[in-house]
């Protein structure tokens, strides 16, 4: 019964950490409706950054997720703009075609760069405190974990309240629904479509400089990642930042309960199929509006 | 597209590869066949991508349903090439049915992360199902026959004429499926894929079955692409997990679509003769010398697909082809 309770609690660690990757994926396709294979190629670009800013200048990766965001902010703006504005124009195919070739790009540019070796930020806060742990009700509880799960829970509620509460979100909700009724009032779509782009790769390269403390960094690293997160946005239904975050958190319980039982070799293969399951009776996700 | 280019293409597909095994090259024959394979996928994925409209990543699920059962007959109970191929369709288009009828429940962004669904629970099947090899998987002998019409009987070639005969078998399969696909495409099946694709309320309106039509396209493609695994389970002599689940099987026939065209019936074989050379180019150029091993035919690669995308993103068969040729007919003349 411990063993089963601690890998929930275990689950649900991992799950903020899930999360934080697909925040990213819950703008660009939950909300704008546009398909981004080289979603895991920005967030390998940000463990790179974070490595390398920490193996170089000793920065540590919670203070570089600053300047990593920024930059990312203005790359997404500058791959919407000067890529995926012409995309859209076409099938919704060819953002498929278009981002498949950003991640032969961007991939094997760091390749290029920097090889496909595994590499290892060691010198940081988080991994400094790896032996650190809480024990309550007899359950532990890692203490770095548990400070990126509270980084994750605030980048949420943060991107929660710009996109629910502010005038700024509700354009960006308004031109998903309807970009020709937004275009009416005022609303510039592009720009919309531009800033969502920003701020999706903005988030889940910040999410990729937290998970340099407990991932090993190389180029391929994005796609493991990525097919979890795309299976957490649409199992928390399109639209919705808070059925991204739970369904996230469910996601990590699934596998970690399934390694207690099975190979690993299953656990995504439990997710995916827990996914399918509750696509029968809930086919618009768990929180999903349409 | 007209008779006379028809007819054209077909004797250039015919003759491509002879004065090649003349010189005694075999590597622009398995060029070849890569191409036809890829662009016998495309068509196929194209029915479900490109006239019924769904979002399909998982076609290789069904690749890899079509190399294994194939593979099972012969090791195991001696059937022939050609008739497990026959058998593969069928047992791939049934499967795909069953699975796929409960998942169109599921629509647009939703349906696309059910086809990966499948994918991601096949992956750890493969590997850990023992009657089927397992991780290891299947290995198909040599059975040394002789003669060109045994080996054709057989779909077994070996030695110098490997390659030469894999590129005819290919290239006979790809034309049954552009035949059979050109049917479906003026059929009431093609006209009503294409009305789910366009408007599936009006579709339902005017009493056509959605869930029943779209089973329909994603089986046509399984079936295609399990005609396809038992081809190529046969040139590589092998069937394991990571190669036949690869993800390559669905992504490349997608792309080679996109980039020809997507819902246009030759989208996927021009897509196919422009995406796959440059591809192998580019790794037997830039991919060796002091460079290898560090990507950069693949950057080249990448950033030809994102340029193709950027300046034509309706596909290469909507660029005025039609008008050009005319030109340069008047020109000429």
């Amino acid at each position: 019964m411990t063993e089963l309770a601690q890998a929930v609690v275990n689950g649900l660690q991992m799950g903020f950490l899930y999360a934080l990757v697909a925040v990213g994926l819950t703008i660009i396709w939950g909300l704008m409706e546009m398909i981004n294979f080289a979603h895991g190629e920005f967030l390998m670009l940000g463990m790179f950054a974070a490595w390398g800013l920490s193996a170089a200048f000793g920065l540590d990766p919670l203070i570089a997720i600053v300047p990593i965001g920024l930059v990312m902010f203005a790359f997404g703006m500058l791959v919407y703009q000067q890529l995926m504005r012409r995309v859209q124009g076409g099938d919704p195919f060819t953002q498929i075609f278009a981002t498949i070739g950003l991640l032969f790009l961007l991939q094997n540019a760091v390749v290029a760069a920097f090889t496909s070796d595994y590499r290892f930020a060691n010198d940081t806060l988080l991994v400094r405190l790896g032996g650190a742990k809480l024990t309550l009700l007899g359950l532990t509880f890692a203490v770095p974990l548990l400070l990126a799960a509270g980084l994750a829970l605030v980048l949420f509620l943060a991107l929660y309240l710009l996109i629910e509460r502010t005038e700024f979100g509700l354009a960006l909700q308004a031109t998903s629904e309807d970009r020709d009724a937004a275009r009416l009032v005022g609303i510039r779509p592009q720009r919309m479509f531009a800033v969502a782009w920003g701020l999706g790769a903005a988030l889940v390269a910040v999410a990729g400089a937290i998970l340099v403390n407990f991932f090993s960094v190389y180029p391929q690293v994005g796609l493991q990642f990525t097919v979890l997160a795309y299976a957490i946005v649409a199992l928390g239904g399109f639209g919705s930042i808070l059925g991204t975050l739970l369904a996230a958190l469910l996601v990590g319980v699934i596998q970690s309960v399934t390694v207690v039982y099975l190979p690993p070799a299953f656990k995504d293969a439990f997710v995916f199929g827990s996914y399918l399951l509750i696509g029968l009776f809930r086919p618009q996700g768990l929180f999903g509006r349409f | 597209m007209s008779r006379i280019a028809l007819v054209i293409g077909a004797i250039a597909a015919i003759v491509y590869p002879i004065p090649l095994q003349l010189q005694g090259y075999t590597y622009y024959q398995t060029v070849g066949f890569l191409v036809l394979l890829n662009a016998m996928l495309g068509i196929g994925w194209n029915v479900v991508g490109g006239w019924a409209g769904q979002f399909d990543f998982g076609p290789q699920v069904f690749f890899a349903v079509g190399a294994y059962t194939a593979a099972l007959l012969f090791v195991k109970l001696g059937v022939g090439a050609w008739l497990g191929l026959v058998a593969a369709v069928v047992v791939a288009f049934l499967i795909c049915a069953v699975l796929t009828y409960p998942l169109t429940r599921l629509r647009g962004h939703y349906f696309a992360i059910a086809t990966v669904a499948i994918w991601m629970i096949a992956q750890p099947i493969g590997a850990t199902w023992e009657f089927i090899g397992g991780s290891q998987g299947l290995f198909i002998p040599v059975k040394p026959r002789g003669g060109v019409v045994a080996s054709a009987l057989s779909l077994q070639f070996s030695g110098p004429t490997k390659a030469l005969g894999y590129y005819y078998a290919s290239l006979v399969l790809f034309a049954i499926t552009l035949a059979l696909m050109a049917l479906v495409e003026r059929s009431k099946l093609g006209y009503y894929f294409r009305a789910i694709r366009d408007d599936q309320e009006a579709a339902e309106g005017i009493g056509i079955d959605s869930r029943l039509y779209k089973v329909l396209a994603r089986s046509i493609t399984a079936a295609v692409f399990a005609a396809g695994g038992v081809l190529y389970a046969f040139w590589a002599l092998s069937v394991f997990p990571e190669q036949a689940l690869e993800l390559n099987w669905s992504t490349l026939p997608i792309m080679a679509t996109v980039v020809g065209g997507i819902g246009r019936l030759w989208g996927p074989v021009l897509g196919a003769i422009i995406l796959i050379p440059i591809a192998q180019i580019m790794s037997t150029t830039l991919g060796t010398g002091p460079l290898a091993g560090r990507g950069v035919d693949l950057i080249v690669y990448g950033l030809i697909i994102v340029l193709i995308a950027a300046f034509r993103p309706t596909g290469l068969l909507s660029l005025p082809w039609a008008r050009w040729f005319r030109l340069r007919r008047s020109a000429t003349a």
